[in-house]
């Protein structure tokens, strides 16, 4: 154990500063901006329905969630049980569907569905981007700079966060504060993301082009389908939660709200 | 800024002379885009330049507004210059630029041609879709324009502005209850929109002047809701509060009402106080507005007159 109450001293050569703190922090923001910008340029953004039945399939549940949700602060009762029949009955019978006659069969396998290919296409670009330029830095780092003590942090810490400070270094008793490579490396990889945000403009700063010129109305582009789902056995679940909502309306008794409301303001 | 919001009502077209003295500063923003160093456009790209698209599209509209064709025809061209002609959102715009430059009936028709053309390579165009029912309306084909309008309803059922726009075309027609249906779609997807609830009221009380009996009741009832709920979501919302004392006037209500139906009865003395808090609302709003100068009054002179009227009839 190391003693307490003395501080340990290593004599450490200021060219490890130079030559590899500051590297490694250089290599990761500069990753860090590169994969921004790839990931920009590979991104795809979602397909717009294709055809207006498509787009019918896919809003109708929204519609049906806005229903549920806002019900209550607009509507009587009236008009909310004519709106649910009205749903309910198209979403057991189909009639919202792309190709009501294709209710019922199993999906198509998302492999087969170009559609559904893409998506998942999109994904696991996502996950590469991720993936691959962590591999070969940490991997860079691993083969020339591991084992190196190269910063003390000037403040104490507990015995925990040994292990997220010192990977590479196998020496029980030294003190937490140091910080070896491949720590610093860790470090960085998470800790860079408010340096990212004031290099890059804010997070998705590289999205907001594709969003501005995307459709007029940005809910006809969302997808609540997820690849390989089945809209009718959606629409089913749907209509089973507008039958067992309970309605309430907010505009009973506004009146005496609103009286009391700003009569309290006035007085 | 919540004066500019308050003023922005659904019937309302956009503030004319705001969008006059925007679209005067045209050229200088015009300028200021195309004479930027190298470091100003780097610097744009940097951050993605997102505002000054968006920007550059309402300056269009402004221009259009105020028949400065030259600087709308200059944005236009920027717009399509960084997004391609064959963007949905540019093609409308220039849709517009042609229906707004556009001098005879025959170049409408000729408009409206071409949009069935683009639609019909194209049948998910929204923008395309919409622009071609603005046409027809302002062609008064209403009845087109309706049945376009609900198509693409059918499609699209969660777009709030195409139920505005319906409820506004129902109401044309006198079709209240269609409207009133309307409205209410889009105040399911936009549960707070002051607005549209005063909107809604106005509709429903209108409605009320051709029914009678029980119906007529129920309607005024729903009607005073509406704007009650208006007035409690945005403070001293003057339309609100014009409708709420329209609706609650003595007249009404004195004559052979018995307003229980809709599940709470709400008593005549609160129907009452409700009508002369509105009235109360309305003098103060009308004194402050009064003694602000007039640019910085945050209604319209015709808003302040509409409620002067009103509180001298009632």
């Amino acid at each position: 154990m190391a003693l307490q109450g003395v501080e340990q001293t290593i004599l450490r050569d200021p060219a490890l500063f130079y030559w590899i703190l500051i590297p490694i922090t250089v290599v990761m923001i500069l990753t860090g901006m590169l994969r921004h910008y790839a990931t920009v340029l590979m991104n795809t953004p979602p397909k717009p329905a294709a055809t207006l039945a498509e787009s019918r399939e896919r809003l109708t549940l929204l519609r049906a969630v806005n229903l549920r949700n806002h019900a209550s602060a607009v509507l009587s009762k009236e008009s909310f049980e004519m709106r649910k029949n009205y749903l309910v009955t198209g979403f057991q019978n189909g009639a919202f569907l792309k190709d009501p006659n294709g209710r019922g069969q199993p999906p198509a396998n998302p492999m087969t569905d170009p559609a559904a290919m893409e998506g998942m296409m999109g994904m696991m670009k996502g996950n590469m981007m991720m993936m691959i330029p962590q591999t070969l830095i940490m991997s860079w780092i691993n083969a020339f700079f591991s084992g190196f003590v190269i910063l003390k942090l000037p403040f104490p810490l507990t015995i925990r966060f040994k292990s997220m400070l010192q990977s590479g270094v196998m020496t029980r008793d030294l003190d937490v504060r140091w910080v070896s490579s491949l720590s610093w490396y860790f470090l960085n990889l998470f800790g860079l993301q408010g340096v990212f945000g004031f290099i890059l403009g804010s997070d998705n700063a590289a999205n907001h082009m594709a969003q501005q010129m995307g459709p007029m109305n940005p809910a006809a582009g969302a997808n609540p389908f997820q690849p390989g789902q089945d809209p009718h056995k959606m629409y089913l679940n749907e209509a089973e939660n507008l039958e067992v909502f309970e309605h309430f309306c907010i505009l009973d008794g506004i009146e005496e709200r609103v009286l009391r409301k700003y009569v309290a303001g006035e007085a | 800024m919540a004066a500019s919001i308050r003023r922005t009502g659904v019937s309302q077209g956009s503030n004319l002379k705001t969008s006059f003295h925007r679209s005067q500063q045209a050229p200088v923003i015009l300028r200021q885009q195309s004479s930027g160093g190298l470091l100003a456009r780097l610097h744009l790209s940097f951050q993605g330049g997102s505002d000054d698209f968006d920007a550059l599209e309402k300056l269009f509209f402004s221009c259009i507004q105020s028949t400065d064709d030259e600087s709308a025809l200059l944005c236009l061209e920027r717009l399509t210059q960084r997004f391609g002609s064959s963007n949905e959102r540019v093609m409308a715009l220039r849709g517009l630029y042609d229906e707004a430059t556009a001098e005879n009936q025959a170049s409408l028709e000729l408009s409206l041609k071409r949009y069935d053309e683009i639609l019909s390579q194209d049948p998910v165009n929204l923008p395309i879709i919409k622009r071609r029912i603005a046409l027809l309306r302002s062609l008064s084909k209403t009845s087109d324009a309706i049945s376009s309008l609900v198509q693409l309803l059918d499609a699209t059922p969660t777009d709030v502005e195409a139920w505005c726009e319906l409820a506004e075309l129902y109401q044309s027609q006198g079709m209240y209850p269609q409207a009133t249906f309307s409205l209410e779609e889009a105040l399911l997807i936009v549960p707070h929109a002051w607005n549209v609830h005063a909107r809604l009221g106005e509709i429903l009380y209108t409605h009320t002047r051709s029914l009678e009996g029980e119906a007529m009741h129920k309607q005024l009832q729903l009607s005073i809701r509406h704007f009650c709920r208006s007035v409690e979501l945005c403070d001293d919302y003057l339309r609100g509060f014009y409708g709420l004392a329209l609706a609650t006037s003595p007249s009404l209500i004195n004559g052979t009402l018995e307003l229980k139906h809709l599940g709470s009865p709400v008593g005549k003395d609160t129907l009452g106080s409700l009508h002369a808090l509105a009235r109360r609302r309305l003098e103060q709003i009308l004194s402050t507005e009064n003694s602000k100068e007039p640019h910085a009054r945050e209604y319209d002179e015709n808003e302040l007159s509409a409620v002067k009227k009103l509180l001298s009839e009632l």
